[in-house]
């Protein structure tokens, strides 16, 4: 009972242990040579239902010069194993190459695959004789901003291996714009290959990295109607670029933006005996290899004999062409000849400007002028024999070492609103006489109440007498008691009455206080000034010097 | 009565002008090499100083070599230093009729205050309000100085004030210009680098800036279009020297 217990337990263990994920793989050929094809196949086995993988091949990274791509699965429902099969081409470089660890995402799990080495050995006798292989043609030079690179891609198949489609080509740049020049390829001249043709067109300069890749269809051997060994392999090309403007020394004045080799292929005129007012159409036809399609049309100058509207070309006769259309007035009658029509172009192989310039062509305008033509511009700075000094319209002739007396060269243009200092200044002088403007009008009012002062001046003068006042009770000082009591009342009585402080006797100071008690105020004043003419009387003045100390403080309030 | 004869002094002082010998710039440009010119202009500009007569050359090159941003903006800078700089005046003229460059239309006071400089305005309202004040504060401080000149003072400085006043506003709202300096600049819904673009304005474009946000700033177009632009894409009229250099960016 004790075994069967623990072969349970056993059991029950086995059955809660969690299995490993289980991936391996494997390389065929084991070494590969040079661009050798190779095939690589990963096997997985897990402890859940993994069904159909999703989304392989993301985040598969491989090293530089190889090509690698997935190219299918083999899985069965209900199972736990799955089998996935990559295609690749090696490197051209001997050695280790490293395919980093990536992910494989299943319905039920996410399984990582870790890193897998590739050898790569001319020891193998591999020849890449005969078998298919992909070439980048793109010109290895620095090139423009906005210029249009022609590139394209070469399949090339051979007796053997014949190339019979491609798909997928991506490009991966940063600073370019790319685009296919058609949807699909073309065979080559040969029969054995196929030639997918793309355009590039730089939008910034610097350096950065292009990559394009993509997935050639191989037919292997002998092919009938019943069997057709087919594969496909994938080819990845990196190449940094470098973009740069174009260059602004030597570059002329009416260059359009034209990067490529262009000719004049022909000019065209609708009408070549047109009527004065008839409106002729002119058609300059550039050709060559560059960015056709960004050139700005070239600006022409009608003079006294034509009126020049430029016109918009519609049809277009081939990619490698481009139309430059005017609608052209002739004013006079005679032979004419239409204006020059000058490009300025610049060649990217040879890092030169070149002019591209389409003759004037002759044409008989019949008819009579109008008689409201205005055929000469009157211009006040037309000299007397007709000549003209100056043109009419555009730039001014430039003077740049004109020197006005009164200005002054700078460094940076600044508005002197913009400094500091000329706010600060304006500031401190602004509050100086603000300051001062206070200061005088404070003193004129003063001036003209002077009241104001004296009865400050007196009630100070209060406060300190009843301060000493109040020292001299504490000290039992009566006769000193009397004289602060005393002065305190002659000097705001002073004030209140406008008259001289000494002068006034205690009828003075009933005037200013009428309910003052009468005797004490001439028990003040006979204690304080009693000593000239007779003894001191003996007094109880400081049994309540409140009531002298309330005569003061009510005099303080008055003033 | 010598005093009289000051005003026509000072008035013939700036008139005066002296033209110095051709510079390897002006022989370069002559030449046709504008390229050359940009270089040797822009030396003498580090070199000595800018001047209205050397920006608006700079900008006639500028515009000879395609750039229209750089060369829009010297002339608009060499206007701040010279309003009636007559070379400026025409390349800006040629820049709206023959290069197609949209500039907003110049309010009243924006044309008032294009008689003189900007400096030139605040001056004069500076030293017309302190002579203003002066002439209502020093009788305040001594009365005896009241008389006829200071009637006469006190009604000159407030009318040079009120004057000057209307240009001052002119000069503020010019001020608040850019000039567009990237090609195809789109004008944005809101202040963020996906922002709906809601029109587009070219390079050269004179714009009035208003707030900023978000390294962006609100400008209006000439069409009165309002909308955002990332503040490198537009340069501010007032506030620098020579146009920046936005072509050398880092590789990418």
């Amino acid at each position: 009972m004790r075994n069967a217990g623990f072969l349970l337990l056993a059991w029950l263990a086995l059955l809660t242990v969690r299995a490993e994920d289980s991936v391996s793989w494997e390389i065929t050929p084991a070494v590969t040579g040079p661009g050798q094809p190779f095939r690589l196949q990963v096997r997985i086995e897990s402890d859940v239902i993994l069904g159909p993988a999703d989304r392989v091949g993301r985040e598969i990274k491989p090293p530089r010069g190889m090509a690698l791509r997935f190219s299918g699965q083999i899985f069965r429902s209900g199972t736990t194993e799955a089998t996935l099969n990559f295609s690749g081409v090696s490197p051209e470089t001997e050695g280790a190459h490293v395919i980093p660890s990536f992910n494989i995402r299943f319905p039920a799990k996410m399984i990582q695959v870790p890193k897998i080495t590739l050898n790569v050995s001319n020891a193998t006798g591999f020849r890449k004789d005969g078998q298919a292989r992909a070439e980048l043609e793109l010109p290895d030079r620095t090139f423009y901003v906005g210029e249009r690179i022609p590139g394209a891609i070469l399949l090339r198949g051979s007796e053997q291996e014949f190339v019979s489609g491609s798909f997928g080509l991506e490009c991966e740049a940063e600073g370019f714009s790319f685009q296919l020049l058609s949807d699909r390829a073309q065979p080559l001249d040969n029969g054995q290959g196929l030639l997918t043709a793309f355009e590039l067109t730089p939008i910034r300069t610097g350096s950065s990295e292009l990559s394009l890749n993509g997935i050639m269809l191989i037919q292997v051997g002998v092919t009938s109607a019943f069997s057709s060994p087919s594969r496909d392999r994938p080819f990845t090309f990196r190449r940094r670029i470098n973009v740069e403007h174009v260059p602004e020394a030597g570059r002329p004045a009416n260059w359009n933006g034209a990067i490529g080799k262009f000719l004049t292929d022909t000019i065209q005129l609708s009408n070549l005996s047109p009527e004065v007012g008839e409106p002729i159409r002119l058609r300059a036809i550039l050709a060559g290899e560059g960015n056709l399609e960004r050139i700005i049309p070239p600006e022409i100058i009608g003079g006294e004999n034509w009126d020049i509207i430029p016109a918009t070309e519609r049809r277009r006769r081939a990619e490698d062409q481009r139309i430059f259309a005017y609608t052209l007035i002739p004013r006079l009658p005679g032979k004419l000849l239409t204006p020059e029509i000058r490009l300025a172009t610049f060649d990217p192989e040879t890092r030169s400007f070149n002019q591209v310039v389409f003759a004037p062509q002759a044409v008989t305008v019949t008819g009579t002028a109008p008689a409201k033509v205005d055929l000469v511009k009157v211009d006040p700075r037309t000299g007397a024999n007709g000549a003209m000094t100056k043109a009419l319209a555009g730039l001014a002739t430039p003077q740049p070492n004109l020197r006005s007396v009164l200005s002054t060269p700078v460094a940076s243009i600044q508005p002197l609103a913009a400094s500091k200092s000329f706010w600060a200044t304006n500031g401190i002088l602004f509050a100086l006489l603000a300051l001062g403007l206070g200061v005088v009008m404070t003193m004129g009012y003063l001036s003209v109440h002077p009241e104001i002062l004296i009865h400050y001046h007196a009630r100070r003068n209060c406060h300190r007498a009843a301060r000493r006042a109040r020292q001299a009770a504490q000290a039992q000082d009566s006769a000193a008691f009397a004289r602060a009591i005393v002065a305190g009342l002659r000097i705001g009585s002073g004030a209140l009455l406008q008259a001289k402080a000494q002068a006034l006797t205690h009828r003075d100071i009933l005037r200013v206080l009428p309910d003052a008690p009468l005797a004490l105020l001439e028990t003040l004043f006979r204690i304080a000034e009693g000593d000239k003419f007779a003894p001191r009387p003996l007094d109880t003045l400081l049994a309540e010097p409140s009531l002298a100390l309330a005569l003061l403080a009510q005099l303080e309030a008055k003033l | 009565m010598k005093l009289k004869f000051l005003p026509l002094v000072f008035l013939l002082l700036s008139v005066l002008t002296v033209v110095a010998e051709p510079t390897a710039g002006e022989i370069a440009y002559a030449k046709g090499d504008y390229a050359g010119a940009v270089e040797q202009w822009q030396e003498q500009g580090h070199r000595d100083g800018l001047t209205a007569p050397l920006l608006s050359a700079l900008g006639n090159a500028e515009w000879k070599l395609g750039r229209k941003g750089r060369a829009v903006l010297c002339w608009e800078r060499a206007l701040l230093l010279d309003p009636r700089d007559t070379v400026a005046i025409a390349g800006l003229r040629h820049a709206q009729t023959a290069g197609g460059i949209e500039r907003p239309t110049a309010s009243w006071s924006e044309n008032y205050s294009a008689f003189l400089s900007a400096d030139t305005w605040l001056i004069l309202a500076g030293v017309s309000f302190w002579g203003l004040v002066l002439c209502v504060a020093l009788p305040k401080f001594s009365p005896k100085i009241r008389g006829a000149w200071y009637q006469r003072g006190l009604v000159t400085f407030a009318t040079l004030l009120a004057l000057s006043l209307p240009g001052l506003w002119g000069s503020h709202t010019s001020a608040q210009r850019a000039v567009v300096r990237r090609a195809d600049v789109a004008l944005r819904l809101t202040p963020t680098a996906q922002g709906e673009p809601v029109s587009g304005i070219g390079e050269g474009d004179v714009v009035r800036t208003q707030r900023g946000f978000n390294g962006h700033t609100r400008v209006q177009t000439a069409e009165g279009k309002t909308g955002w632009v990332r503040s490198g894409e537009v340069e501010a009229i007032w506030g620098g020297g020579l146009p920046a250099n936005l072509d050398q960016k880092a590789a990418p």
